[in-house]
């Protein structure tokens, strides 16, 4: 069976996802466009961090998004939240691939927050609980020649 | 009546003509300006005496950043009054997107504000740049001793001349589309309005690391050329091969069709490109 991809802030059953997709993304209100654009709409000044599962990561060009559902206080609703990184090809560079998450992943999470507060952010850091890796995905930090 | 002089490169294209008739493995290389000749085992083995930019090259990010102010653009006064306005957007986290359509980042820009990597192929007459990120990112540059068209047609990356002084190839780019942007990042940038002409200077400035110096003359945006230079990393190691990189790919989510195809759905976009963040 194909994933199909999130289609925004609710858990959808398969056949409402199916017939999402069907429409050709009309009732895919809310879905996250990736096309090539600038970060400047993320705070770099502020960091938030957030314990959250991984609901899809999505390993695509020009940036790769994180997906994950937040874990609520007790008496609060999840939330779903979109974390925006560099390009695969770059990621690879940094030691990810696309397995790098499974749906399911729990991660304590650091990314820059979208200036105008709403549910999305530049990713900064995560790591995963079960095994403790840390992934980061800064480019600033490979600047140099002949890197292993 | 005066008869006009013959036109010597009619004649030797007649002669290496006849010749092929009776020799049709006959060398016909540069006497017909208007073919590709074969490459022969003299240009391949020639292509070994050229510097050694093999691998993988990676941007200097940081100091593409730092030149927006070591190296100020020299915008004309109009163009300067834009960029002000999308450089107070982009300090208010409002940026306009220049590239969320998609289209190549073109040149000049390709050079001077990648994230990406970029490789250079040397085949006999031509150096070739392949990119990543963009899906359109190829730059042939010819170094067969050609001259531009008189009048090319426009294209994302123009018609690009070079040849090599020393261990420098030097680029010539013309015929570029006057909407293509001369961009300090991925939302300040303006359109270069026509009559753009870039020369480049590309070299290894240390054995793993490549200069780019640009001198780019847009003379309806800006008042005097623009030099500047962007620097790449060269890795050897695999994991930094190109991969392919098609910016419109997330411009879709994965779906599938009535049938049980896979197929692709657009996700829409908000107006300027920005990631639209889940909502309750």
């Amino acid at each position: 069976m194909i994933s199909t991809t999130y289609e925004g802030a609710h858990v959808k059953s398969l056949p409402t996802l199916r017939l999402a997709a069907v429409l050709s993304g009309v009732l895919l209100a809310g879905a996250p466009a990736f096309a090539h654009h600038s970060f400047a709409m993320f705070d770099f000044a502020n960091t938030t961090k957030m314990p959250a599962t991984v609901k899809e990561f999505r390993w695509t060009n020009p940036h790769v998004t994180l997906l994950v559902v937040s874990m609520p206080k007790p008496g609060e609703p999840e939330e779903l939240w979109s974390l925006e990184l560099t390009s695969p090809g770059n990621l690879t560079r940094l030691g990810w691939s696309r397995k790098s998450f499974a749906t399911g992943d729990r991660v304590d999470l650091e990314f820059n927050p979208l200036r105008d507060g709403k549910h999305g952010g530049a990713f900064k850091k995560a790591t995963i609980v079960a095994t403790g890796q840390v992934l980061t995905s800064n480019l600033r930090e490979a600047e140099r020649p002949d890197l292993k | 009546m005066r008869h006009a002089a013959p036109d010597c490169s009619v004649i030797a294209a007649a002669m290496i003509a006849a010749l092929s008739l009776v020799w049709p493995s006959a060398p016909v290389r540069a006497a017909d300006a208007g073919s590709n000749p074969s490459p022969q085992a003299k240009d391949w083995a020639d292509l070994a005496k050229l510097p050694d930019w093999s691998g993988v090259w990676t941007p200097n990010v940081s100091d593409q950043d730092a030149r927006i102010k070591s190296d100020p653009v020299p915008w004309n006064a109009q163009a300067a009054a834009q960029i002000q306005r999308l450089v107070a957007a982009e300090k208010a986290g409002t940026p306009k997107g220049l590239f969320i359509n998609c289209l190549p980042e073109s040149m000049p820009s390709w050079m001077l504000i990648t994230h990406n990597a970029l490789e250079f192929l040397f085949t006999p007459g031509r150096v070739t740049l392949l990119g990543e990120s963009d899906g359109n990112r190829l730059r042939r540059i010819y170094t067969d001793g050609r001259a531009h068209p008189a009048d090319p047609d426009p294209t994302f990356h123009g018609h690009s001349i070079g040849h090599w002084e020393g261990d420098t190839l030097v680029v010539d780019t013309v015929g570029v589309l006057p909407q293509t942007y001369i961009a300090v990042d991925e939302a300040v940038g303006l359109p270069n309005n026509g009559d753009l002409h870039v020369i480049e200077r590309i070299h290894l400035a240390a054995p793993n690391v490549l200069h780019d110096d640009l001198e780019i003359i847009a003379p309806h945006v800006l008042t005097k050329p623009w030099h500047t230079t962007r620097i790449y990393f060269r890795q050897r190691s695999r994991k930094y091969d190109i991969v392919e990189g098609v910016c419109l790919q997330g411009s879709f989510s994965d779906g599938v069709d009535e049938a049980g195809n896979a197929v692709f759905v657009p996700a829409p976009q908000t107006e300027d490109g920005n990631l639209v963040p889940p909502g309750r």
